[in-house]
């Protein structure tokens, strides 16, 4: 039998393997008892921490750093908006009834807010377009109070959860037919037109074509501007940059809002007012 | 002929020379993780903490009016910091020089990821944990902090700022707060 033959080089190589798998796994052992067990020791000392504790945190059963105190927070929740996205809400949208949400429309959405979700009146939004997630959102803050408006708020404190679900879903299948970003004029100049599609960088300003346009992929509320009216959409820009309006969760449009001139406000509006169908 | 048996005897001494090298390398690595790790307090990210994505901004801890940086009655500076699409909240923050500052991130929406230029901090924000990073900034002055790991359209624009004050100059206000103003 030669050297080199299969079944003899396996068995030469056993002993290395063994000793090279101990070896490893010996290397482990070593390195969890430091990590686990006596950097804790070493560290917790910065924290006065007890030992138990420091090694939970190294292991990652707790929370924290072995070595550093754990920060803890007694402040209050002061929501902007009551409105999340859990499974109860989704559900309700799911199974709202459109029929019910066509006949309230009919009784109180259109004088305002137009036939099909088309508002004539340019200080109204349109509702076409809009998914129900961002109806609904709007809806409820008007209800809780968190968005305020003359006519809305009392409108949507009439209505039941229920009942702004069935609204919104409803208005939330003109969405299909609404036109996306190739049916429209673009009005602007070169600079408005950037602004929307690229952002600006420089200003930390993401483009608002990032949202804005359907399927985008942003924050599920975000409402589509597309074909929105010009006075709407240029009031709302200045409520937020004023403060006026704060229902945006975590500032999203505050903070863009105030970076925007006023020249940018009444440009980008223009340019979304494009055309609908 | 060949012998067989010097072949392998030499490859053994060659294994065996290796195998003692790679053995020292792994101590010095061993060895250096110690030892940063008792003199400076380092350890791996190890914060295994929870928080519901969904409700964040229903929480007290991740609600907006307590973000940005706070001292509290012990002297400890805590930064919270919201990561969203595709913003951060709030835009600048305010640390103190040469002193252990405890950053804390979260997100509602996506994974992002933080990175101060400049300095040791550098994280993932995953939605449904609570990232953690103590460190201590060296060098004052504005510091740049983008969003590292894409989240969507407006990713190249997120970004925020790290405003690193000396000591002196880091006046909390009478509720513990301190703000870019």
């Amino acid at each position: 039998m030669n050297v080199g033959d299969p079944i003899e080089q396996s068995a030469l190589d056993r002993r290395w393997r063994l000793w090279a798998s101990a070896a490893v796994g010996g290397i482990l052992v070593v390195g969890a008892v430091i990590g686990m067990l006596v950097l804790p020791n070493f560290q917790r000392e910065n924290a006065a921490l007890d030992l138990w504790t420091a090694i939970c945190r190294a292991v990652g059963i707790t929370e924290g750093s072995p070595a550093y105190r754990q920060p803890i927070t007694t402040a209050q929740a002061l929501p902007v908006s009551q409105v999340a996205w859990d499974p109860d809400v989704l559900d309700i949208l799911a199974n709202a009834n459109p029929q019910q949400g066509a006949q309230i429309a009919a009784q109180v959405c259109v004088a305002c807010h137009g036939e099909n979700g088309v508002s004539s009146v340019l200080e109204y939004p349109s509702l076409a377009g809009q998914s129900s997630a961002a109806i609904y959102k709007q809806l409820s803050d008007y209800r809780s109070g968190a968005r305020v408006h003359e006519l809305m708020t009392p409108y949507a404190a009439q209505l039941t959860v229920p009942q702004l679900a069935s609204v919104s879903v409803y208005y939330g299948r003109f969405a299909q037919q609404a036109t996306g970003l190739g049916g429209r004029d673009l009005p602007g100049d070169d600079y408005i037109v950037k602004l929307a599609r690229e952002g600006d960088s420089a200003r930390a300003l993401p483009a608002c074509d990032s949202c804005h346009v359907p399927g985008a992929g942003g924050p599920i509320e975000t409402p589509v501007l597309t074909g929105q009216n010009l006075q709407y959409l240029a009031a709302q820009l200045r409520a937020y940059k004023t403060g006026d309006r704060q229902n945006d969760v975590y500032r999203r449009m505050r903070d863009i809002s105030e970076k925007l001139t006023e020249q940018e406000i009444d440009g980008l509006a223009r340019y979304y007012r494009g055309v609908l169908f | 002929m060949i012998d067989h048996g010097a072949t392998e005897r030499r490859i053994l001494k060659t294994e065996l020379r290796w195998a003692v090298f790679v053995g020292f390398l792994v101590l010095m690595i061993l060895g250096a993780i110690v030892y940063a790790g008792i003199s400076m307090h380092i350890n791996p990210p190890s914060n295994r903490e929870f928080i519901d994505p969904k409700t964040l901004h229903l929480s007290g801890e991740f609600t907006e009016a307590n973000l940005g940086t706070s001292v509290d009655t012990d002297g400890q500076v805590t930064t919270r910091v919201i990561a969203t699409q595709f913003s951060f909240v709030p835009q600048c923050v305010v640390v103190p020089a040469n002193r252990t500052v405890t950053l804390r991130f979260a997100s509602p929406d996506v994974i992002h990821g933080i990175l101060v230029s400049g300095t040791n901090v550098n994280t993932m924000v995953v939605p449904g944990y609570v990232s953690q990073v103590h460190t201590e900034f060296t060098r004052t002055g504005d510091l740049l902090m983008p969003c590292h790991e894409y989240c969507g359209f407006g990713h190249s624009q997120m970004l925020a700022t790290v405003r690193v004050v000396p000591p002196e100059q880091f006046r909390p206000g009478p509720d513990g707060k301190v703000t870019c103003g």
